[in-house]
């Protein structure tokens, strides 16, 4: 690809198909995109708007939204359950972050190898990512009844257990998924590192934390933001297990607006939370975006 | 698969690639490691366990399984609790699904491909404007939109049906969809493009003749991971359907523990029957799958 | 939506493909747009529709609209009725939502009290009050008390349409036999049972706590008797400060000592009600006694027949030393009612339909299925129950209240319940103390 080329006049044409007429043909109309833009804007970007509307009305989903000016934001930051909601929210990235990162970077180094036992163990492993989440939380919530389940304890009556319960189980889904990331990211560690570092006398842990480990590092960030954006999500996995219990002590931040939205029917306030949902997931986007480098890759092809 | 990604791209053709160079060079790594084969059997148990005791439980009479270890297998093992599951609409629910997949599927493709297409061959405000709103937007949980969506879905006149969870689901798709295919159609060199144009090839042409060809990879990729959030989509139609008509599986499978509430053997054959079409598609395109989902991953 | 294209073909087609999407898209949006503006009231044209509660009881109501359906009232009327099913736990939900769109039910399943309320004030609901006055088959065919509990402010608002459910004491009458024990009737004998049987290594109650609600029935006893029916009265009026009443910090204190007693067990945060976990603790002789709504019955008779049958026994909550609450008080729910949404197409049909829930054929229909109905005929059909003894303990029991205290989360707007229940759990797991748990329902709006 030529950087000239692209300079070289189609500045001018930008987003004019100009067929057969040399150096800038073949650029696209871009009327071409314009369908996929509105259909995103209409349906995610407007919302996104409307929630902030709606979080200065008051709306019990019957009629129309009355205007309640900053009732539903003063309520938001009086409320001890935004904190806590924050503090659970945070805890449960960071805590299912480490625990996926760590099981599925080593089950992903170890799939990467080519023997036959680990490829029919890899298989295996991947089984439970088949299920949905939905699926999936309801297998734990039956396996942990102390009735019936496995686990014949207080396990989701209990703050800690409840926890560890929805740790667990998001790892026990998503585990699959990041260790086939590191198995890509560890069959592509040039094999001659290994090879200098045998001839140099390494053991086999020793390659491992000065090889492996470093050279998985941008595996690791990609891995990583799809678990940070990903923990957002454990809604389903609370609503079904925990129902943000016991007490309030696993209401995530979306649970909390959905429990303030379908259960207390105070869409305004539902909408305050949700509105602080995106500014806070915004937030974290840009961050790792600035962190992981996403945003340079147009960048360094285009020369923008 | 309900994470939201932020993709590198892939490269299609690597993966053989390494397949070979390791044949030759990995000699060393086949001395058995003692730690990582305990590792490996240690997740063996974690995985196994839960799916053994869902199965065996699926199988258990139903007055047999309450005060039961889940662990035991039955005394007398039935298929009942399946032909009860089968029995209360999991046919529709799964087909409802299905229909809704295939279309979020066809809507991502459809709009994302000339989208991709035109971010990555064309400069200027508008389209880097374009291209970062989609940056934005992947770390947006849809739980955020539910409460105005749903607004919109009640006036759009589109409450309790299929399309009110095809439409957000696929709105929602977007982001990741993009990336991965503007991704993947970086990896298109210039000088293609120019050697079709200098045959006289439109824009539109080069789409249909170069573009899709060549980002397969991306596609298939983009396919999956559509298809998987519109398999495991919950909250959408959870809010936006009621009705018999357009519950799809996820749903239908939450609503079988208020149906079944005390028939937990139910329940769980449920849940395996649910995870049957899909455990079929892994054992015939493996390879495609978990290639597929390598693309979301990236490299 | 748009098909998908695959590949091949010529660019023109292509672009015609793209073009016509887009089209679609806008022309669907635009139009989309353009019906919000008008308003909804029922879909299509034809049948009427109901939403139920969608659990096993529901087909009575399936045989009572197919009745309906081809009897002459609804010929008369020119209406059809269409039976939607609601998946229960999320039934309010989605009558909320269905209610706020286009596509409402015409006539729709409902606890009264709260949890109409809010449709109420919205100008949903079509006042019954004159039409239950001057229809001498609605006035004279149900127990006053429940016309009155379910409606708001002296207006009615729904017709009866499923069997009674107060909240009664169940004990195992084998076990208690077996420990020579016999049912309290005070706190003081309720509390001597407790010592004997943790002694024996029995637990004194089940309890599903991961369901908050079998938390919430041991409150509203405890502050019935404590406090009286005119404690809950007030806060249901919408008075907040009513949750400062003595009796509910001395309730919430009751219930504290009960847990640290162990009188629940251990794991019963973990145990819920609708999964069979606390009946089947209660069937199996792990726990002596199950403080639940009537339908335990039909639960266990279900779950467990032998049990239901030889050792299920029944009775009225305790009187605490000292409390301003009659032992004949009840709490629970009256029953269930059918409203009709203020722009149902066909109102006439549907007032048609609410009239056969007086209908003979509907009591028996109810009691061949081991429920209570609430209509004045049905004392003299008790008889033809699955437990005639325990058919006319309950309905007694309802008759001789003095007080039917309607249950807290369905009394009161669905906006107080949530946090109310929260608030609940919080006391139940220990995450707050009994004052604590007072002060937050005080700050309840």
């Amino acid at each position: 690809m030529t950087i000239g080329t692209t300079k070289g006049g189609s500045r001018t044409g930008t987003g004019r198909p100009r067929r057969g007429t040399g150096a800038n043909a073949g650029r696209p109309h871009a009327a071409l995109a314009l369908p996929g833009v509105l259909f995103f804007l209409f349906f995610a970007a407007v919302p996104m708007v409307l929630a902030f509307c709606l979080s200065f009305t008051e709306w019990n989903g019957l009629g129309n939204p009355r205007p309640a000016g900053l009732a539903n934001w003063r309520k938001l930051f009086d409320d001890d359950r935004l904190t806590q909601s924050l503090t659970v929210t945070v805890l449960l990235t960071v805590v299912s972050w480490a625990f996926q990162t760590v099981v599925s970077m080593l089950l992903g180094v170890w799939a990467a190898g080519r023997q036959r036992n680990r490829a029919i163990l890899s298989a295996i492993f991947f089984v439970p990512f088949l299920l949905s989440s939905t699926a999936i939380s309801l297998l734990f919530y039956a396996l942990l009844d102390p009735n019936f389940g496995i686990i014949h304890g207080d396990t989701l009556g209990s703050t800690n257990g409840a926890f560890l319960a929805i740790v667990f189980v998001g790892g026990w889904q998503f585990i699959p998924f990041h260790t086939l990331i590191y198995q890509g990211g560890a069959r592509q560690i040039p094999e001659v590192l290994y090879q200098a570092a045998a001839i140099d006398g390494a053991g086999r842990y020793r390659r491992f934390f000065s090889i492996t480990l470093p050279q998985l590092r941008n595996t690791a960030t990609t891995s990583g933001v799809l678990m940070v954006v990903g923990s957002l999500t454990y809604f389903e996995t609370v609503l079904i297990l925990t129902q943000g219990g016991p007490g309030t002590d696993t209401a995530i931040l979306p649970y909390l607006m959905y429990e303030a939205g379908f259960k207390s029917y105070d869409f305004g306030y539902a909408s305050a939370i949700a509105s602080f949902l995106v500014v806070a997931a915004t937030a974290l986007s840009l961050l790792l975006v600035r962190l992981s480098g996403f945003g340079t890759m147009r960048s360094t092809r285009e020369g923008m | 698969m309900s994470h939201d990604t932020l993709p590198h791209p892939v490269k299609t053709g690597a993966a053989p690639a390494a397949r070979q160079d390791g044949r030759r060079r990995r000699h060393w790594t086949r001395r058995p490691d003692p730690l990582a084969g305990l590792g490996s059997v240690v997740w063996l148990v974690v995985v196994i366990v839960p799916v053994y005791a869902m199965i065996t439980a699926s199988l258990t009479p139903r007055d047999e399984a309450l005060g039961n270890n889940a662990l035991k297998p039955p005394a007398h093992p039935t298929l009942a609790n399946y032909s009860t599951v089968l029995h209360s609409g999991f046919f529709h629910y799964l087909w409802n699904t299905v229909l809704a997949a295939v279309a979020v599927v066809a809507i991502v493709l459809v709009l994302c491909v000339p989208l991709a297409y035109v971010a990555v061959r064309t400069r200027g405000f508008w389209s880097g404007a374009a291209f970062r709103l989609f940056l934005l937007g992947v770390a947006i949980p849809a739980q955020a939109v539910v409460v105005p969506l749903y607004l919109m879905i009640a006036k759009l006149n589109l409450y309790d049906s299929l399309l009110a969870i095809i439409l957000p689901t696929a709105a929602f798709a977007m982001p990741v969809a993009i990336l991965v295919l503007t991704g993947s159609l970086r990896d298109i060199s210039e000088e293609v493009y120019e050697a079709m144009a200098l045959d006289g090839a439109s824009p539109l042409r080069m789409l249909f003749q170069l573009v899709i060809p060549m980002s397969k990879g991306g596609i298939s990729t983009v396919g999956i991971y559509s298809a998987l959030q519109a398999w495991n989509g919950f909250l959408f139609p959870l809010i936006f359907t009621q009705s018999e008509g357009p519950r799809v599986l996820t749903l239908g499978l939450f609503n079988y523990v208020s149906q079944f509430g005390v028939d937990i053997p139910a329940l769980l054959a449920s849940v395996v029957l649910s995870g049957i079409p899909i455990f079929a598609v892994y054992l015939v395109a493996r390879r495609a799958l978990v290639g597929g989902l390598m693309g979301v991953g990236g490299k | 939506m748009e098909s998908t294209t695959s590949n091949g073909g010529r660019a023109f087609s292509r672009r015609w493909v793209l073009g016509a999407g887009a089209t679609t898209l806008v022309a669907a949006g635009t139009a989309g747009l353009t019906a919000c503006g008008s308003s909804g009231g029922s879909g299509g044209g034809g049948a009427l529709t109901a939403f139920v509660y969608g659990d096993d009881a529901a087909k009575i109501q399936v045989a009572a609209i197919d009745r309906f359906n081809s009897s002459a009232a609804a010929k008369k009327a020119k209406g059809k009725i269409k039976l939607e099913k609601v998946p229960g736990s999320e039934y309010p939900a989605k009558l909320r939502t269905a209610m706020g769109s286009p596509n409402a039910p015409d006539i729709f399943f409902n606890w009264g009290g709260g949890s109409i309320k809010a449709y109420r004030d919205a100008k949903q609901l079509v006042d019954l009050t004159d039409t239950i006055t001057s229809d001498p088959v609605l006035k004279s065919g149900f127990l006053p008390s429940v016309i009155t509990a379910g409606g708001i402010g002296g207006h009615n608002y729904g017709i009866p349409m499923r069997g009674m459910q107060p909240v009664i004491l169940f004990y195992n009458k084998s076990l208690f036999a077996e420990r020579k024990l016999q049912p309290p009737t005070t706190w003081d004998q309720l509390l001597d049972i407790n010592t004997k049987l943790k002694k024996a290594g029995i637990t004194p109650f089940a309890l599903g706590g991961s369901d908050i609600w079998p938390e919430l029935m041991w409150l509203e006893y405890l502050v019935d008797r404590i406090g009286g029916p005119q404690v809950f009265d007030r806060i249901k009026n919408g008075d907040a400060s009513g949750w400062g009443d003595p009796a509910v910090l001395k309730a919430a204190q009751t219930v504290k000592q009960l847990i640290d007693d162990g009188a629940f067990g251990k794991g019963f945060n973990s145990v819920a009600y609708t999964n069979g976990g606390a009946p089947a603790v209660f069937a199996k002789g792990k726990a002596a006694m199950h403080l639940m709504g009537s339908w335990e019955y039909s639960t266990q008779l279900g779950k467990f027949p032998d049990f239901a049958r030889k050792s299920l026994g029944w009775t009225a909550f305790p009187t605490i030393e000292g409390g301003a609450g009659d032992i004949r008080n009840v709490v629970g729910n009256p029953t269930n009612y059918w409203s009709i949404n203020a722009r149902t197409s066909n109102k006439d049909a549907a007032l048609a339909f609410l009239r056969d829930c007086a209908s003979e054929t509907y009591a028996k229909a109810l009691i061949a299925n081991g429920d209570i109905p609430t209509t004045t005929n049905a004392e003299s059909l008790l008889d033809a129950s699955p437990n005639p003894e325990f058919a006319k303990f309950q309905y007694k029991m309802v008759q001789n209240a003095p007080a039917f205290t309607l249950s807290w989360d369905q009394a009161v707007d669905p906006n107080v319940s949530t946090p109310m229940l929260t608030e609940v759990n919080k006391l139940f797991v220990g995450k707050s103390t009994p004052s604590q748990f007072v002060s937050a329902l005080q700050g309840l709006k």
